[in-house]
């Protein structure tokens, strides 16, 4: 798995160091472990799903002050904290948790973003479960962990809201090179963030016309919204980094093009926009979408504001979701919203094996989504006039585990049974946008068309080049692009210096 | 955000923009395409370029005025600012020594056409450039045209249908007369490449349309704007805009078109209900 050694060499003497001062050993003797042991975790307050299913408006509404205090009382302050060797890009978890406690807010945050230039979205969007919060002591002793994700995202919120503290001035130094991040997904802003704080000229082309990659166009207003992630990127922007929206990196100009116009590196954080299809039949009915389609739609183009915004959604009353990560939890709730009376999830494995974090999961279930396990369509049916109206499935079992060291599904034979649908989301998975990487000369693809790098640098075949996120990765997760990006940007500035 | 320097109505429906670009000026080719947003509120909406100037930075845009996005263009003035653009997009057209090549353009397309007949003139083609249009009233850039083709055709047609024959008889008949004759482009309403497509199939002759179907992104990122062809599903956004038009699934074709028309009848009413109540 990811080594959080890789990003700090001596990472745990400064977590130790920081341990050690005074204000911490006060705070830790404060309250006795015991006594901590004892509080339950707060729950995140929420729309109740009666209410939400009707608008777009964010679910989780966020800790009080007081809720967060105690919630970071919980934290023992461990001499030996999991929670951070869970954290892809290691935040100094306790540091920023125990500054909560003490009600230095801006301190917090200082820390945060030491090692995470989002924490807004990552709070919000990260797979605690399976990271931070999983890896977190009191798990072992038995209890709910620390609600890491949900103080990170308190912190990164209050701050933004009182005050305009998150703008650090930034000093670029021109002479120091001129960098091209393409793509302004979050490796992207993270490598862009990193390099301009080393004092690099950093310009990051983006092909659509809001910054923010996947952030921007496929996770919902409901999970994310706009304004958090247009203050952090703003964020970005103060540190002296430029965005170029509406352009195509292959297109607009070429990579020699822009060698020619003086930029020395590059990054690519093209991420993994190529919608994959299931290859059945009647997959191109009116009414079969892809994913990134129904979502980019809605979120991107604010469908769910029409007529008062131009682009439509289709509308449709039985929607059909197939899939079972995030991108088809959005999709099917944001089904939902948009007035589906029926949605309905229709995943090949069983719901152990489903990738979406546990809180999406939890909350489609809330808001009335169906769920149906160990069943795969194999084709779609349409009317005289090429509009879809039902599907026909199979149903699965589980057997040997496959290369993913997930069971495999296998067909159960005569299992095949029709539903009527209206609108079909198929959402089973993106592969590296191959717009730009298949242009480039000499650079060196892996089988699904994603750029080879070093995993340790994240150099790919090509001198100066450099790659990242789910362009490398196919699709992975915001922290594990971001940690990308950090590693790259170090790798930059070694590479910059020696020539 | 880009400035538009000239906003001009050609013939009755269609209009012709040149607005600053001046990285797709420079990197524009013959068949390619913008992403065009009016406004903030804005579709993303694809128009060909139909002309590009390098050293002032500005590229043309010719389009049918038919729905919301293109009702806001025309509405747009000198001066004012699209909210963006975004480009070039698609494969370039083929240019390389064919001999002869005949373009069929009917209402955008004429100026669709015109830098790819343009630069296959300058490589040594020739150039037989036939104009579709309801009548005469309709046709626009006839002299620029003229300039780089070696002939000039045109075929009006009283209603939408009667004028197949001719459309048929002046492609049948070219292919007698001009034996080096060896594809056509075609370039305009999906009507037009369909029609033209069904004639040449009976002569073999290799026909390319340049297909128009709805798009989000433009960039290949959402899948809108598949289509199928010799049986196989693209993206015409990246793979296209042009295609083989005898492979083309046009019954597909023609119905996903039709996708939001419900929906874009709406947004027209709406649009229109917000100019009268802001005059
Ligand atoms: C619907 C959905 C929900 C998700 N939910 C979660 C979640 O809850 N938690 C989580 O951790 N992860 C989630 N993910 C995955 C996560 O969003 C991605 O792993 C992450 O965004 C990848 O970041 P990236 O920097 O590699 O690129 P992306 O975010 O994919 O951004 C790439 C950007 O590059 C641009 N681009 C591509 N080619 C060019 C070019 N040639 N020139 C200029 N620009 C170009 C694209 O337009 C795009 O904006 C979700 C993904 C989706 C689709
Ligand atoms: C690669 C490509 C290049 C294009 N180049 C041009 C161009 O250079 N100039 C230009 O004018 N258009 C061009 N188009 C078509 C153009 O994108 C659409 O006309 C435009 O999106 C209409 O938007 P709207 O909001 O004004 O109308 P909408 O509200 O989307 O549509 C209004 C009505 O017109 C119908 N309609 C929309 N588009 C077409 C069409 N192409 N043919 C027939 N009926 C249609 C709709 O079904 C609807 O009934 C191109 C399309 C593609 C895919
Ligand atoms: S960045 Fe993600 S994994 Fe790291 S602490 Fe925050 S929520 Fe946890
Ligand atoms: S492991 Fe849990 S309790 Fe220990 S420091 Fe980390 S968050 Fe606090
Ligand atoms: S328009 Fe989205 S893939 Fe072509």
């Amino acid at each position: 798995m990811k080594k959080t050694e890789l990003f700090e060499p001596g990472l745990t003497e400064r977590l130790s160091r920081e341990r050690e001062k005074d204000w911490r050993k006060n705070l830790r003797r404060e309250i006795s472990a015991q006594k901590r042991l004892t509080i339950p975790r707060h729950k995140m307050p929420e729309q109740p799903p009666a209410q939400r299913i009707r608008n777009f408006l964010e679910v989780n509404l966020g800790y009080s002050l007081e809720m967060a205090k105690e919630e970071a009382q919980r934290c023992l302050d461990c001499g030996n904290p999991g929670c951070v060797a869970g954290c892809p890009v290691a935040i100094d978890i306790p540091t920023f948790i125990k500054y909560i406690e003490a009600g230095e807010l801006d301190k917090a945050l200082d820390k945060i973003r030491e090692t995470n230039g989002l924490p807004a979205i990552c709070g919000r969007v990260c797979p605690q479960e399976v990271q931070c919060e999983k890896n977190c002591n009191l798990v072992k002793a038995g209890k709910e962990p620390v609600a890491i994700g949900h103080l990170e995202r308190f912190v990164a919120d209050y701050l933004s809201l009182r005050s305009e503290l998150n703008i650090e001035p930034g000093c670029v130094n021109s002479s120091r090179g001129k960098i091209a991040v393409v793509g302004s997904g979050p490796s992207g802003l993270t490598v862009a963030a990193d390099l301009a704080r080393l004092g690099y000229q950093v310009t990051v082309f983006e092909a659509l016309h809001v910054p923010g990659g996947v952030l921007a166009y496929g996770i919902p207003e409901f999970r994310l919204p706009r304004e958090i992630l247009h203050s952090e990127i703003n964020f970005i922007r103060s540190l002296g980094v430029e965005i170029k929206t509406n352009f195509i990196v292959g297109k607009t100009a070429s990579p020699s093009d822009l060698r020619e116009a003086g930029y020395s590196a590059f990054f690519l954080g093209t991420g993994a926009g190529l919608p994959g299809f299931m290859n059945i039949p009647g997959e191109n009915l009116l009414g079969v979408y892809s994913a990134n389609e129904y979502l980019t739609r809605v979120n991107l183009m604010k469908a769910f504001r029409f007529p008062d915004f131009d682009t439509p959604a289709p509308a449709a009353r039985k929607v059909a979701v197939i899939g079972g990560g995030n991108v088809a939890m959005d999709a099917v709730r944001t089904a939902l919203r948009l007035g589906a009376a029926e949605a309905v999830i229709y995943y090949r494995r069983s719901r152990a094996e489903m990738p979406a974090r546990v809180e999406e999961i939890r909350h489609a279930e809330e808001e009335g989504v169906v769920f149906n396990f160990l069943t795969v369509p194999v084709r779609f049916l349409g009317d005289e006039k090429g509009r879809l109206r039902g599907m026909v499935l199979q149903r699965l079992t589980l057997g040997e585990p496959d290369a993913s060291g997930r069971p495999r599904p296998v067909p159960v034979p005569g299992s095949e049974f029709e539903v009527e649908v209206d609108l079909a989301v198929v959402a089973i998975g993106q592969s590296p946008n191959p717009l730009l990487v298949k242009q480039v000369d000499g650079l060196k693809l892996g089988r699904w068309g994603n750029v080879e790098v070093d995993s340790e640098t994240m150099a790919s075949s090509l001198p100066g080049v450099y790659a990242g996120g789910d362009a490398v990765r196919g699709g992975a997760t915001v922290i594990l692009a971001m940690g990308d990006g950090r590693r790259a940007a170090k790798a930059i500035d070694k590479f910059l210096r020696k020539c | 955000m880009n400035r538009i320097i000239l906003n001009e109505r050609l013939v009755p429906n269609i209009f012709h923009l040149v607005v600053e670009a001046p990285e797709i000026a420079s990197s524009a080719r013959p068949g390619q395409f913008v992403m065009v947003i009016p406004d903030e509120k804005g579709e993303r909406i694809p128009l060909n370029v139909a002309d590009w100037d390098k050293s002032k930075g500005t590229i043309d845009l010719v389009f049918m005025n038919l729905g919301v996005s293109t009702r806001k263009l025309a509405g747009f003035k000198t001066g004012d600012f699209l909210e963006g653009v975004a480009g070039p997009l698609g494969r370039p057209a083929e240019v390389v020594d064919f001999g002869q090549v005949l373009l069929v353009g009917g209402c955008y397309g004429l100026a669709g056409l015109y830098p790819l007949a343009r630069e296959l003139k300058e490589r040594g083609n020739q150039i037989l450039f036939l104009a579709e249009a309801r009548s005469r009233a309709y046709i626009y850039w006839e002299n620029r045209i003229r300039k780089v083709t070696d002939e000039f055709l045109t075929a009006f047609r009283a209603d939408c249908f009667s004028s197949d024959k001719d459309l048929e008889e002046i492609i049948l008949g070219l292919k007698s007369w001009k034996p080096q004759l060896s594809r056509v482009v075609v370039m305009g309403c999906s009507y037009l490449l369909f029609t033209v497509s069904e004639i040449t199939r009976k002569i073999g002759l290799k026909t390319r349309v340049n297909l128009n179907p709805l798009m989000v992104d433009g960039t290949g990122m959402c899948g809108a704007c598949r289509v199928t062809v010799h049986g196989k599903t693209y993206f015409a956004c990246v793979d296209g805009p042009e295609f083989d038009g005898h492979g083309v699934d046009w019954q597909e074709y023609f119905s996903r078109r039709k996708a939001f028309l419900s929906q874009e009848e709406l947004a027209l009413v709406h649009l229109v209900k917000k100019l009268d109540s802001q005059e």
